[in-house]
């Protein structure tokens, strides 16, 4: 009858053909595949130094009848390193959630129980579906000081190993990030950008709970961020940004009062709104073009200058006016 | 006085209950600062777990998110009366310590007190508004204070401020759950919540 068999990465293995006698005539297969006779030890196989390679399926046959006589299947893998374990509370208060994962892959089938103690009170965690590696809980008691002790212990054929985590109910509160972050221009603002977000929609009770958040923001061009942290609302209106430039913005959250911020939200680039040239004109053209219309060089919007290709507008003409009375003061001055 | 539900007493209602709430985070940050001083003044360790002390209110609670307007009030009445004796007995052993360090120690405790007094008030005044009795505080006179050692003493003034500090997070919510619209009189439960 077939069965299973665990053994260690390096380990010596031997395997016996069922009830044969030592002196048995034997053939050994590895998945199929007939077995040298250097490895065998009398009706004994003899594997050395097993690697992940020899896993597989081993079956020993009587020597003349061919009658299959043993037949197990080999693992080979390695007993669990310590877990790596983290708890969280995007939800809050509603309850927190546990995930764990392995640093190596032992390579066989693992078993993994966690346990939650609060006080003398020992509480279920209970499994998710999906992801696998992972429970949640729900909060019986909220603003406790008495801290959680959460013990995951990870178990296969080969061995087991253990790690345990406290904490208390304020420190592991991180939301999700907020969602649905847009930016946009705002008109005749080329400096300004609008930016609004929501919450995040696994935070349950935010009017009770309420969420402050974190904005960063920069020119694509630029490595250094700007921030600005907003203690409510979920709007900010960006008033320094650079003409003509595209951005990218992102935010985070954290409860107002406990608890680490979110991860950052996924990014939004945005431009501020530029003045749209009146002609798309090549250079040519403007030397044909009257005077009516604006040059193609775009003076900065506040400051006009009096020059030939300016547009003629009550606004311009007091500018020239200003100008002209400035340089006649001069003149006066050195007369 | 007005009814409860009166436009008045709801806008009077919203006000203390965001006064409150600034108090009660003033107060958080307050006795967290103090925490620390306190923490090294004192010699202790500050991941020194200290089991429920007697007579200090707990902040935990149990199916929170059920309690109705007034319960909340009356609980954190009687946790704040309890923090006010506390402090005063903290103060008055903090006074008969002496030095330059402690002196510090006893300013920032003091200004705590007058804190939690004035929350206590907030209290008072939201219950008033409630249409109901505020408890009176004979029959709750402060236990005599335990006779400890200085280091049970000291143990005792880190569970105190440790526990003020969680039950200001913990009143900031209740501020907020009870300057929320209900409707009705606010005797039900909120229907909001969903176990």
């Amino acid at each position: 009858d077939s069965h299973i068999q665990y053994e260690r990465v390096g380990a010596d293995v031997t395997m016996k053909c069922g009830s044969m006698d030592w002196d048995a005539a034997v053939t050994w297969t590895a998945n199929g595949t007939d077995i040298d006779e250097s490895h065998l030890n009398g009706s004994y196989l003899i594997l050395k130094n097993v690697d992940l390679t020899q896993s597989g399926q081993y079956s020993c046959y009587e020597g003349s009848s061919w009658h299959l006589k043993y037949q197990t299947y080999l693992r080979v893998g390695t007993p669990p390193k310590e877990p790596v374990l983290m708890c969280r509370s995007n939800n809050y208060p509603k309850g927190f959630y546990c995930s764990w994962h392995l640093p190596t892959p032992t390579y066989i089938p693992n078993s993994f129980n966690i346990s939650v103690i609060h006080g003398t009170r020992e509480m279920v965690c209970e499994k998710d579906v999906f992801p696998k590696n992972r429970c949640h809980i729900r909060y019986v008691q909220l603003f406790s000081t008495v801290k959680y002790k959460v013990t995951l212990t990870v178990t296969n054929a080969l061995g087991k190993s253990s790690t345990t985590l406290t904490f208390d109910e304020f420190a592991i509160v991180k939301p999700d990030p907020p969602e649905s972050v847009v930016a946009k221009p705002v008109p005749n603002n080329p400096r300004r950008l609008e930016v609004s977000w929501q919450n995040p929609s696994s935070w349950p009770d935010p009017e009770s709970f309420p969420l402050k958040f974190f904005l960063r923001y920069r020119p694509l061009i630029l490595d250094q961020w700007q921030h600005v942290e907003l203690s409510d609302g979920t709007s900010h209106t960006i008033t320094d940004a650079y003409a003509g430039k595209e951005y990218i913005i992102q935010v985070a959250a954290k409860d107002n009062d406990i608890g680490t911020w979110s991860d950052w939200s996924v990014a939004v680039h945005a431009t501020p709104w530029t003045e749209e040239p009146k002609h798309l004109t090549t250079e040519a053209q403007i030397t044909e073009t009257t005077s009516a219309s604006t040059s193609s060089f775009m003076p900065p919007p506040t400051t006009k200058i009096c020059d030939k290709g300016a547009v003629v507008g009550s606004g311009a003409v007091a500018v020239c006016w200003t100008a002209g009375l400035v340089l006649a003061a001069y003149g006066v001055l050195f007369i | 006085m007005a009814a409860a539900d009166s436009p008045s007493a709801a806008l009077r209602r919203r006000d203390l209950c965001s006064r409150g709430i600034r108090l009660a985070g003033k107060m958080r940050s307050d006795v967290i600062d103090l925490l620390d001083t306190y923490v090294e003044q004192q010699g202790l360790d500050a991941s020194a777990s200290v089991a429920a002390v007697e007579g200090v209110p707990a902040a935990a609670a149990e199916r929170w998110d059920e309690q109705t307007g007034p319960q909340r009030l009356l609980e954190n009445l009687a946790a704040y009366r309890a923090f006010r004796a506390l402090l005063a007995q903290m103060l008055e052993e903090q006074r008969e310590q002496l030095g330059e360090a402690d002196a510090a120690v006893g300013r920032a405790l003091a200004a705590i007190l007058l804190q939690v007094s004035a929350f206590a008030y907030h209290l008072e005044e939201l219950l008033r508004l409630e249409s109901r009795g505020v408890p009176s505080e004979e029959g709750a006179a402060p236990p005599p204070p335990p006779h400890l050692s200085l280091f049970e003493r000291k143990l005792r003034g880190l569970g105190v401020l440790r526990e003020l500090a969680q039950w200001a997070v913990r009143s900031a919510r209740d501020l907020r759950q009870l300057a929320k619209p209900s409707p009705g009189s606010g005797a039900a439960p909120s229907p909001a919540e969903s176990p």
